[in-house]
């Protein structure tokens, strides 16, 4: 007679809610809040209460499957892994270790994550290691970065309660961080002004005192906007300008252009709102920006970031509580998986794999010579397999057959590959076109932390034991690296591998999991002492001064035209997670939403003559895809929107993979599109309309 | 004080009075339910602050001791139980949802804070084993307050709270009498799919009826709001007003029939075991 409850970290969204797993005789039944927990504070959104559903789900995979003549047969781990050393110890001796190309995940945790980039530079020796924050938050990494020295969310989650004033743009905060949404609705109710800028009339829009809905991908112009207005109006700063950045010179010069009235005609914003706006926000005592993927997934993702820095800096609101910016990130450990190196371009902490003296101590600390060119990200890993040059991949909890833009291109780079494996918890679309699939455990099966959106590290927990013969994916990593000849990958526990992240790292330097077992902490925690940090920038930028740049306004990389007249944006939707593995397999979130549809604005499915509810086919230059109308003012006149998750009618299908320079994030939301009336064939059967 | 319940659950334990005790297991700081089966666990079971013992769980829909008595036939158990616990349990065991012959008591009274802090009107069980009566908060000034104002008022108000809603089910998750095997909440008949904030008033109204003569006033629907709708406090006028109507009361009498289960006769419709 056994019934307990085992406290550990919801594993979807960044906000990083902790929630106890309940066990009655060694199974699963359900979740229960925790009430003491910082942010969740006793309550959960609808995909926290079901998170224990999918993990006993029949789909699981349970063996490891080996792929002959085209079919997948179930082998024993021996026999997987050493198909695997094999392949891998053969493609690395007779095409170098950079045709591997290798992805990390930010459903893992930390721990895992530090073990795969590991594998990728001292096992096999390449730096091409990226995870899905490339298509997420990869410019704010850079952005922020460049900014401010650090391109992490500046303040706390529960900090927005007490702000005066909440901009947020490019944020469904309600369906996508439903508990960082609580404490907007919060400092509302504690009068609070918030201002939304966004194309869709989201959840927030309702409670909003501004909702300005700008062309999409314009932002840069509206806050060139914002910053002009506060310029002529004397809202400025001063003092912090003075005392705390540098380049403000550059800045004034570049937004003078920016009147209400020009920005009125690049965006759409009338000018009087966003003058209202503007004095709203530079007026408040303390005023947040909160953003996410609207400002993030643009060719321009790094210029839309840093001008949202700039406009935080000139109005002083950095370095204090309850201000700041605050990018909102989407997976549970995206923060995490970046802050310990899952990147091309760094090892954990940020820590350049260009720096010599960087390089020379990981290659002290794990014996071995590291590779000093950085690697390729995950849209060009996927670009270069198509072109025969990436030839082996390893896979780890990803699904970039649905997750990336222009999944057309992406299947033509994995299928070209001589070897594929998949480490996954289900058999995604991804791990179909595997040789290799290793059943990997969910987050309930194993210990570890994840990293929440506000840098707080936090543990989990197991609770079951694995389903089946699944592993740990930190488990399965050290395995292969043994099987490679490694001799660096003897950790009896996550909590060892914890204390080598903690000796490698500096902003990780003072975690350990003693500390942590009680309440999280937040990062920069350099020493055993060091109290953790709950927002940044205090007295100086991470960078010394806060750097502004002036900006000037980008057009997406495709507009409407004759033939594609529509502008498409994708997003996410409250009832279900990124590609739906696990929300999909939930009853009660399925049945809410159980499959994909199209937003059409009232106006424009006039126009086109389409009912509510009918199949249409919209259209891309990548693509075309058979899907459900749904007409609704949530959308502008000219814009239609499409929730990525649903395989049957994949948004990625028609995306565009046109890359931000620098960051190399592709512009998920703004892309040309058109919306056609599908063939149907009616049938009138026994006093009933049936549309195929 | 929370000595006294240890003492207590050692010597039940020791003696085999009972096979386990279920209460509240403090963990690193953290409170939840736990089922104590071993004395040498007992030094963390606490008694506060309050936590909710019994939530039906999704997608079993049946409350924890269910599940342990479906496991275990022949168990028995004790319960370290508040008021509102008491209550709950009582409650149930009249909808066959547990069987109170094989469970035993170690009831717990509130502290006047606690009681306060839910504006409980009964913050203790039958039997106090352990505690100081205090006596409940008898009426709710913010509910005084409510009614004071206009219907339109208050229809307002109810529509701007119930219009935060983000479908998380919290209210009926956390409900430890929201019960039903095929929840109306999840039939396409009652209420839309998909949608943000589900349907006004639709979707709330049906909770509310359902808990008509079951609500036992625990509050842990408003505790498990994540955006601060006043669920108690609809809660707490149906209390009243079945009360008055009915002159019926949901957690006092196990033996007392519910309103809304008898027909139209008057009747009982439960069958007698």
């Amino acid at each position: 007679m056994e019934y307990k409850n085992v406290l550990t970290t919801c594993p979807y969204c960044g906000a990083g809610c902790n929630l106890y797993l309940q066990v009655l005789d060694g199974e699963l039944i359900g979740v229960l809040p925790c009430q003491s927990h910082v942010v969740s504070q006793g309550k959960l959104c609808i995909k926290g209460w079901t998170a224990n559903e999918f993990i006993t789900h029949k789909d699981r995979l349970t063996k490891p499957l080996v792929k002959r003549n085209g079919k997948f047969i179930e082998v024993s781990w021996e026999e997987a892994l050493d198909v695997i050393v094999e392949k891998f110890k053969h493609y690395k001796e007779k095409y170098g270790p950079d045709v591997f190309g290798i992805l990390a995940s930010a459903k893992c945790t930390n721990e895992e994550n530090f073990l795969m980039m590991k594998f990728a530079r001292a096992v096999i020796g390449t730096n091409n290691v990226d995870h899905c924050a490339r298509l997420c938050h990869a410019s704010t990494v850079v952005g922020l970065g460049k900014a401010f020295g650090s391109g992490a969310m500046t303040n706390s989650i529960e900090e927005l309660e007490n702000a005066d004033c909440i901009l947020v743009t490019g944020s469904n905060t309600t369906e996508q961080h439903p508990l960082v949404a609580r404490y907007i609705m919060r400092a509302k109710e504690k009068g609070a002004r918030l201002i939304v800028v966004d194309s869709r009339a989201i959840p927030l829009t309702r409670f909003a005192d501004y909702h300005l809905r700008q062309r999409p991908g314009t932002d840069v112009a509206w806050i060139n906007g914002f910053m002009n207005v506060i310029l002529n109006e004397g809202l400025a700063d001063q003092e912090f300008i003075k005392e705390r950045t540098e380049g403000f010179e550059g800045l004034a010069k570049t937004i003078e252009k920016y009147t209400p009235e020009c920005v009125e005609k690049i965006t759409g914003i009338p000018k009087d709102d966003l003058i209202n706006a503007t004095r709203t926000y530079a007026r408040a005592e303390r005023a947040s920006i909160v953003y996410s993927m609207g400002i993030t997934q643009h060719t321009t993702g790094v210029d839309n970031v840093v001008s949202c820095a700039n406009l935080a800096m000139l109005t002083g609101n950095v370095g204090k509580q309850s201000t700041g910016v605050n990018p909102l990130r989407g997976q549970v450990n995206v923060q995490g998986a970046c802050d310990v190196g899952a990147l091309p371009n760094v090892y954990s902490g940020y820590q350049s794999v260009t720096d010599e003296n960087i390089r020379a101590k990981f290659e002290k600390a794990w014996n071995t010579k590291l590779p000093a060119k950085p690697g390729l990200t995950v849209v060009e890993m996927t670009n270069e397999a198509a072109k025969g040059n990436i030839k082996v991949m390893y896979i780890m909890g990803e699904n970039p057959m649905l997750s990336d833009p222009d999944i057309s291109h992406v299947r033509e780079g994995l299928e070209n590959l001589e070897f594929l494996v998949v480490q996954d918890i289900f058999l995604t679309e991804t791990a179909e076109l595997a040789d290799v699939v290793l059943p990997a455990t969910s987050y309930a099966e194993k210990d570890g932390t994840f990293t929440s959106t506000d840098r707080r590290v936090q543990r989990v927990r197991k609770a079951i034991d694995p389903i089946g013969e699944s592993r740990p994916d930190w488990q399965i990593i050290c395995e292969l690296a043994r099987r490679m000849g490694s001799k660096e990958f003897e950790y009896p526990s996550p909590a060892d591998v914890m204390n080598e992240i903690a000796l490698l790292t500096p902003i990780y330097g003072g975690i350990v999991y003693e500390r942590i077992q009680k309440v999280g902490l937040q990062w920069p925690c350099a020493s055993k002492e060091h109290p953790g940090t709950p927002y940044l920038h205090k007295e100086k930028f991470t960078r010394g001064k806060g750097m502004f740049f002036g900006i000037e306004f980008k057009e997406p990389a495709e507009l409407p035209d004759e033939e594609y007249p529509l502008i498409l944006t994708t997003g996410r939707i409250i009832f279900h997670y990124h590609t739906g593995t696990m929300t999909r397999r939930t009853a009660l979130l399925n049945r809410e939403v159980p499959t994909g549809y199209v937003e059409i604005n009232p106006m424009d499915a006039k126009k086109l003559n389409i009912i509510n509810g009918e199949m249409v086919l919209v259209q891309s230059r990548r693509g075309e895809i058979k899907i459900k109308a749904l007409i609704t003012n949530m959308v502008p006149e000219g814009v239609i929107f499409i929730p990525f998750h649903f395989a049957e009618c994949a948004a990625n299908v028609l995306t565009n993979p046109a890359l931000d320079p620098v960051a190399k994030i592709p512009e998920f939301k703004a892309c040309a599109a058109n919306v056609k009336k599908n063939n149907v064939i009616c049938r009138y059967v026994k006093n009933k309309y049936y549309f195929q | 004080m929370i000595e006294e319940v240890r003492k207590l659950a050692n010597e039940w334990l020791k003696t085999g009075k009972v096979d386990a005790i279920l209460g509240l297991k403090e963990e690193d700081g953290h409170i939840a339910p736990h089922l104590f089966t071993k004395a040498d666990e007992l030094d963390s079971l606490v008694t506060s602050p309050k936590y909710p013992l019994l939530n039906t769980f999704r997608p079993l829909k049946r409350n924890i001791l269910y599940l342990i008595q479906k496991n275990h036939r022949n168990a028995k158990i004790g319960v370290v139980a508040r008021g509102c616990d008491e209550r709950a349990l009582i409650e149930l065991a009249k909808r066959d949802q547990l069987n109170l012959e094989k469970i035993e008591l170690i009831g717990v009274a509130c502290t006047k804070d606690e009681a306060a802090a839910c504006s409980c009107p009964k913050p203790y069980p039958r039997n106090i084993v352990v505690g100081e009566k205090v006596e409940g908060i008898p009426s709710d000034p913010d509910i005084e307050a409510l009614l004071k104002k206009s219907l339109p008022e208050r229809l307002a108000f109810w529509r701007y709270q119930l219009s935060k809603c983000i479908k998380c089910y919290g209210c009926r998750n956390a409900c430890p009498l929201c019960l039903c095997q095929d929840c109306k909440l999840e039939q396409e008949l009652w209420v839309k799919t998909g949608q943000l904030p589900p349907e006004i008033p639709i979707f709330h109204f049906i909770r509310f009826y359902h808990l008509a003569d079951r609500c036992i006033e625990c509050g842990e629907c408003e505790r498990a709001c994540p955006v601060g709708i006043p669920l108690l406090t609809i809660y707490k006028l149906l209390r009243r007003d079945v009360k008055e109507l009915f002159d019926y009361e949901a957690g006092v009498d196990v033996k007392q029939e519910a309103p809304l289960l008898t027909t139209l006769d008057e009747t009982p419709m439960r069958s007698e075991e």
